[in-house]
Formats: C-alpha cells, structure tokens, sequence
C-alpha cells in the first residue's frame, strides 16, 4: 500500500505511531517537578502539617488528587503528600550548561546544580570572579561600583530567613486567603 | 515522507522528551538544506542552539559585567542594608517560583532618578530608587522583579545579541583570556548588550513574554499578579510628564498601552486573583527608606 506521493503507507504510519506514542506516554500522566528548594510533603494541605518527605529541585512526582492549591502527589520513592501548587511547575526546571556537561540528558541536572550552588557559594567569601575583575581593570571601572557589586553578589537570603519572610507577609503555602491586603 | 519528518520534529520539540543536537545533525542530513523543510529545519537548530549556547559560569562573567557598567551609568546602591535586604527577600522568594530557579539571584535598588529595572545574564536585577518610589506595596515590587526574572530565565539578553555568538565554541572565559583575544570578543558582547538593555530595549516579544511571566511568578508566590498592571498604569500617567526618559521604561519597552491591554487578557486565568496579597504594611516601612 502506497500514499499519494509513493511512500510505503506502513513508514508513515509507523513514524506518526512511533511520535505519538512517545508524547502520549509523556503527557497522559499528569506529571510535575518541583521548582522550589526546600520543598516538603505535607502530611495535609497546610503549612502547619508534619512533613512527610523532603523533595529536592528537579523531584519528579505524579498529580494524585486537587485540593484548590495543594495538590496531592506521589514522589518517585512512592510517598504520598500534600504540596502547595506554587512549588511545583508544569515543565522541568531549566539545568545549567556547565561546560562539558551535557545539560539535556541523564542525571546531570542535579550535578549542574551543585556546581552552580559551589560556584555562587564561593564568590559570596572572595568578591568579584577573576574575570570580571579582569574586565572591571580593562574598562577602568571605579573602585566604588566594583565593591558595591561585590556586596550585592555577596548578600544571601537563608531559607529560614525566606520562610519568616513568607509567613509574615501571609504568601504562598502560608496565605489565609481571606483578602488582598494584610 | 520528508512532511512526515517535520511533523514528528514538531512534535518532538513541542513534547516534554528531551531532544538532543545529534538528532538534529542526524535529520539535516537527509534533508535537501535549500528546501522548504530544510529551512524550517534550520530554524529549528537555531532555536534549539540558542538555548545552549553560553555556559552558566561564561554567563555570569558576561553579566557582571553589564552589571558594573550599569553602576557606572545609573548610579551605585542606595546606602540601606535593610532596603536591600527587604528587596533580596522578594526577589527570592519569587526566584523559588519562576521558570530558572536552579540560579542563585541578586537584587539591588540603584540610586537612580531614572524610573527603571533591569536584569543581566546570570541573575543581577536592579530597581532605580525612583521607580521604587512609585510603587504603593509588595505585590507591586514583585510584579516588577517578577518581570526581569522572567527576561534572566529566558535569556532574552543573550539571545538578543549576534555578537554573543562569537562567545560559541571559544569555551569558557577565564581571567586570563579576558586579557588576551577572549577579551575583545567580551568587550564587544557586552557593549552590544548595552545598547540593547539600556538604550533600544530589548525585542517587545520578548517584553511581553516577561510580562505574562511576572504575572505567573508572583501569582505562584502569593502576590496579586494585577498588581503588576497597576505599575505599568502609573507608569503611563507618568509618561506625559516625565523629564527624563533616556534610558528609562518609557524608552526601552514597548507602549504601555499594549502591554496594559495584553495583561488584562491573561488577569481571566487567575480567577482567584483579587484574594491574593497585597502586603501594604510592610513595603510602605521600607519605602521610607529609599
């Protein structure tokens, strides 16, 4: 059997098959992955409830159960749990290119973030990289912007610096959802 | 057959499989490249390449950069560690919320009277003190960090410019490479960067993507994603009498008016907007401080 231009019909078929096959198998299942550091199952749909597993970035879990904005996930290792929607994203976080990584395949998201991580957490204690104080000096940039940017580089937000923050301002997971303003 | 071929690229690159630069060669090459499939497909590598072009650590450099050189031009940081602090503290907690979380990301207010934000490669994002000033509370504040995050998680500077191209296949910069041949080829990547960031703006596809991703990103974080298009509404009632637009909003983005209407639309996928928060307390005690 042929198509209209001469190609076997069963290749078509087999190609198309072949594609969709893939995508459906990827897109059947509601699938997200977490895209918050610090990312816990709840053993409830609340801030408040005890943890029941930590999930790192890149975790992919599977959508079990709608609850508004907490969602009730399966994590690979197969817990179940309660995760506030914002955590979680509908596309695999982006892994950083990092040389003669390859940053699309296996399980180099995570070896990407670690190196980011060691990298941002070094610069933090030793100011500006080699190569921007080599460009700074190239540009004759003053004294005063190259300290300023060191400091901004240099400020760090700790997570329980972050979670006072949110539960103060009433964000996210810890949102009463009674109004607009507080 | 070589529709076929199209079809299931297009399908490949919509599906959330990972699709790798081999695959590409491998179907270029059974396609004639003056062809009408071929130029779809050659688009398709320049989409695909463009998103793997310049490693983290190249990014970076290329960024702080920008970053010195937008001191230099707008103005140093306001001299308050609890202002700046306040600011890193939104911006992370929406960073945990956007589509490149895996970074780490630094926020500062520039003691500008420009009314202004901008962000750099790598995840260097300023405020101007005077368009801090207009704002009336958080949600607001995120809104705008929320868009220049979303211009970092694009990379829509690196993508803007041709010249970054030449950063391809040189490898990763070193300090010692700035000094030599590496270091031109820098340099002029990030004077081209400059024109775009600071004077032409970057492309308004590019603006509007950012604005719907602020919107997203401070919805996932608990602010409400409107709040974003009050800033530009005020923006625009400022933009009659504004004396000095050079380098400013006005100048480097498209027209409010079309950003205001494009953000409307999305505002309907929030339904539950109006419920999220506002935080006019605690912004309006840091506000003195700019």
């Amino acid at each position: 059997m042929r198509g209209m231009k001469g190609e076997p019909m069963g290749i078509k078929v087999g190609i198309c098959a072949v594609v969709l096959m893939c995508t459906s198998l990827a897109w059947g299942e509601e699938i997200r992955w977490v895209s918050s550091a610090g990312t816990t199952l709840k053993a409830e749909a609340s801030a408040t409830s005890e943890n029941v597993a930590e999930l790192p970035v890149g975790a992919e879990v599977t959508v079990v159960e709608t609850g508004g904005r907490w969602l009730m996930v399966r994590s690979a290792a197969g817990v179940n749990g309660w995760v506030y929607a914002g955590r979680l994203a509908e596309t695999k976080p982006v892994a950083e290119v990092t040389g003669s990584d390859d940053p699309l395949f296996g399980d180099s998201m995570k070896k990407s973030q670690i190196t980011t991580a060691k990298a941002d957490s070094a610069r933090s204690i030793r100011g500006l990289s080699p190569e921007t104080a080599a460009y700074a000096k190239s540009r004759g940039t003053s004294e005063l912007s190259k300290k300023s940017l060191e400091k901004i580089m240099g400020r760090k937000v700790s997570p329980t610096e972050l979670k006072s923050f949110l539960k103060e301002g009433k964000l996210g997971e810890y949102a009463q959802m009674t109004g607009g303003n507080q | 057959m070589k529709h076929y071929l199209i079809l299931a690229i297009a399908l490949l690159i919509c599906s959330p499989l990972p699709v790798s630069a081999d695959f590409f060669s491998a179907i270029q090459s059974i396609v004639k490249p003056d062809s009408k499939e071929g130029k779809i497909l050659a688009g398709a590598t320049q989409m695909f390449a463009s998103s793997r072009d310049i490693d983290y650590k190249t990014e970076k450099t290329i960024g702080e950069g920008l970053a010195l050189d937008g001191l230099t031009r707008f103005g140093n940081p306001v001299n308050n560690e609890q202002l700046q602090q306040y600011v890193n503290l939104v911006g992370t907690a929406l960073a945990a919320n956007c589509k490149r979380s895996t970074i780490t990301y630094s926020f500062a207010v520039l003691d500008s009277p420009v009314q202004n934000a901008f962000a750099v490669p790598g995840g260097v994002i300023f405020i101007s003190r005077a368009l801090f000033g207009i704002l009336d509370n958080e949600a607001e504040l995120a809104g705008v960090l929320a868009h220049e995050l979303g211009h970092v998680a694009a990379k829509h500077a690196l993508k803007s410019t041709q010249r970054a191209q030449l950063l391809q296949g040189a490898g990763t910069i070193t300090a010692a490479s700035v000094g030599g041949g590496q270091g031109k080829k820098l340099a002029d990547t990030i004077g081209s960067m400059q024109t775009v960031l600071f004077d032409k703006g970057l492309d308004k596809d590019m603006e509007y993507e950012a604005d719907l991703a602020a919107m997203e990103t401070a919805y996932r974080t608990g602010y409400d994603p409107a709040a974003f298009i009050r800033v530009l509404e005020k923006l625009q009632k400022l933009e009659n009498t504004s004396k000095e637009k050079n380098g400013s909003w006005f100048s480097t983005h498209p027209p409010l008016a079309e950003r205001i209407a494009r953000l409307k639309a999305q505002l309907a996928t929030y339904p539950d907007y109006a419920k999220q928060a506002h935080v006019d307390s605690r912004f309006q005690r840091y506000l003195k401080m700019k």
